[in-house]
């Protein structure tokens, strides 16, 4: 008689069943056991979740937000996987057995050498960075994109649509959506494309000096007039839409009226800062200072906090130096992270290391945890700022 | 690449699956090493109204219990879709995993083998003959 999973589980009392292999019995490679968390389960049940990764990278499994590495963990017992019956077609047993008393034949259909499990890891954008820095959107290269239209993507070379990230960066939808918002990447066309500095520049520049030409507050710019603007020199519009989002924040927005913007101080200041500094230039301090304040749209004050993650001193001598050291040049990757860190600076104290990792996410561990890992923390008196340096 | 986990079943149809498993290896005797299928393995009795059971394999006698698994177990399934495609010479295959079934308990058996016959002949001098076609190995 026939019997699977269901007889094992629902044996009752003071009976028994006999476990046999089934007649399709064998290796069932395309099978195999995955552990999941009990709370994963609805995702996973109701097709929610994604496998992604090239074929020479390790798999990882996406739900809509998080990202997890597949690891597969051995056991040394023997485990009898019984299916239900039927899972596996008519079951040709007992046709010629010797047994003349029917009995319920539990069939085992393969031994499982182990199971996948899951663990949490950030998501891999490193590789959306590499990507969208094959191809950076450029005043001169801004055709072509329209120019390939209709073609295949295959044949365009560092421009990546939306499915074409998901099919290379192992990171859940969320989590790649984040990843170019914090590149203030702009979807172009059906492209994304992170801008090119002097690029946004340019843009920026248009927008001050008409701001300036038609005596418009920064502090409360109508949309329209500023998309129409710099149409009208020759951006497109989503780009003129992304400088607001980039440099501004949205003040007020009232139906069927255009929307308000705020230029962001810290935001424009920063760019400002950088561009002096673009090229791996050091100046000395007071002359950047000099340079900087000279260069920022009237109305906004330029403080050297708004420069942390983006910017380190150096004492050469008696003077103060200053350079490009932007966090966003950095790899996600924390082991990768603390070794460029390192290879700039030997030690660090924490007021000067925090906004170096401040972005950095580990699922299960914490910022202690991380610099734990790390870095070797030493402190030479008690009331001294401990400092850290590399393992 | 991208591939998609289906499942057929939702939540609540999800097919559930068995699991028996024991310490060590279960061999087969050399005649039968090749042909497991349909062969016995042993028999699983549960002696009474408790979650305890009793497997017996060859002339070992296992104890174990069902236990529930602290996180459940999916069984998945890769397919392999071969896609004819007209426009092209190559047909691209794609895969697809599948959720076939679910484990939520397990019987399992970890307690030192009880030998059910009092003593073994060393080779060479009787044998005991063993009638079962597939023995356990610890």
């Amino acid at each position: 008689m026939e019997g699977g999973a269901e007889s094992v589980l629902g044996l009752q009392p003071y009976s028994s069943i006999s476990i046999g292999y089934h007649s399709s019995f064998g290796h069932h490679d395309d099978l195999f056991l995955l552990e999941l968390d009990q709370t994963l389960l609805p995702d996973v049940l109701h097709q929610r979740v994604t496998l992604r990764g090239q074929l020479n990278e390790d798999a990882v499994l996406c739900t809509e937000s998080n990202t997890y590495a597949v690891k597969f963990v051995g056991t040394s017992n023997t485990v009898f996987l019984i299916p239900p019956t039927d899972q596996f077609g008519q079951n040709a047993n007992n046709s010629d057995s010797k047994i003349s008393a029917p009995k319920v034949v539990a069939s085992v259909i393969k031994v499982a050498p182990g199971n996948m499990e899951l663990v949490e890891v950030s998501p891999r954008l490193d590789k959306l960075k590499f990507l969208l820095s094959e191809n950076p959107l450029r005043c001169d290269n801004l055709f072509e994109v329209e120019d390939f239209e209709g073609s295949e993507s295959n044949g365009k070379i560092g421009l990546y649509k939306w499915s074409d990230l998901v099919e290379r960066v192992q990171a859940s939808d969320a989590e790649l959506f984040a990843g170019l918002k914090a590149l203030s990447a702009v979807e172009i066309n059906g492209y994304w494309r992170v801008v090119d500095e002097k690029y946004m520049d340019e843009v920026l520049n248009v927008l001050l000096q008409n701001s300036v030409l038609n005596d418009w507050s920064l502090n409360s710019l109508n949309e329209d007039a500023v998309i129409g603007v710099l149409e009208t020199d020759g951006f497109p519009r989503p780009l003129a839409e992304h400088c607001l989002q980039v440099y501004g924040s949205k003040v007020d927005e009232e139906t069927g009226l255009s929307s308000v913007w705020k230029l962001d101080e810290k935001r424009v200041c920063l760019h400002f800062a950088k561009g002096i500094l673009r090229g791996g230039k050091k100046k000395k301090l007071e002359s950047f200072m000099d340079d900087w304040n000279r260069k920022i749209p009237d109305g906004m004050i330029a403080r050297f906090d708004m420069l942390e993650g983006e910017v380190l001193t150096e004492r050469i001598g008696v003077e103060k130096w200053v350079y490009a050291f932007s966090v966003s040049s950095l790899p996600y990757n924390p082991a990768e992270r603390f070794q460029m860190l390192f290879h700039e600076r030997p030690k660090w104290e924490w007021n000067d290391l925090q906004p170096y990792i401040k972005d950095l996410r580990v699922p299960g561990l914490s910022s202690e945890g991380l610099l734990l890992k790390y870095t070797r923390r030493s402190q030479p008196t008690a009331e001294a700022e401990p400092i850290f340096s590399s393992k | 690449m991208q591939i998609q986990v289906k499942c057929s079943c939702g939540e609540e149809n999800c097919p559930e699956w068995a699991i028996v498993e024991l310490q060590g290896t279960v061999e087969a005797q050399p005649p039968f090493q090749d042909r497991l299928q349909n062969l016995e393995i042993g028999v699983l009795c549960r002696p009474s109204s408790q979650e305890s059971y009793i497997f017996t394999v060859g002339y070992h006698e296992l104890t174990g219990s069902k236990v529930p698994l602290k996180k459940p177990l999916l069984v998945m399934k890769k397919v392999k879709h071969i896609d004819a495609d007209q426009s092209s010479e190559l047909n691209s295959s794609r895969v697809e995993l599948e959720v076939v079934g679910i484990i939520r308990h397990r019987i399992l058996f970890k307690t030192r083998p009880k030998a059910l016959i009092s003593r073994l002949q060393p080779l060479g001098k009787e044998r005991v003959s063993v009638q079962n076609p597939v023995l356990l190995n610890k």
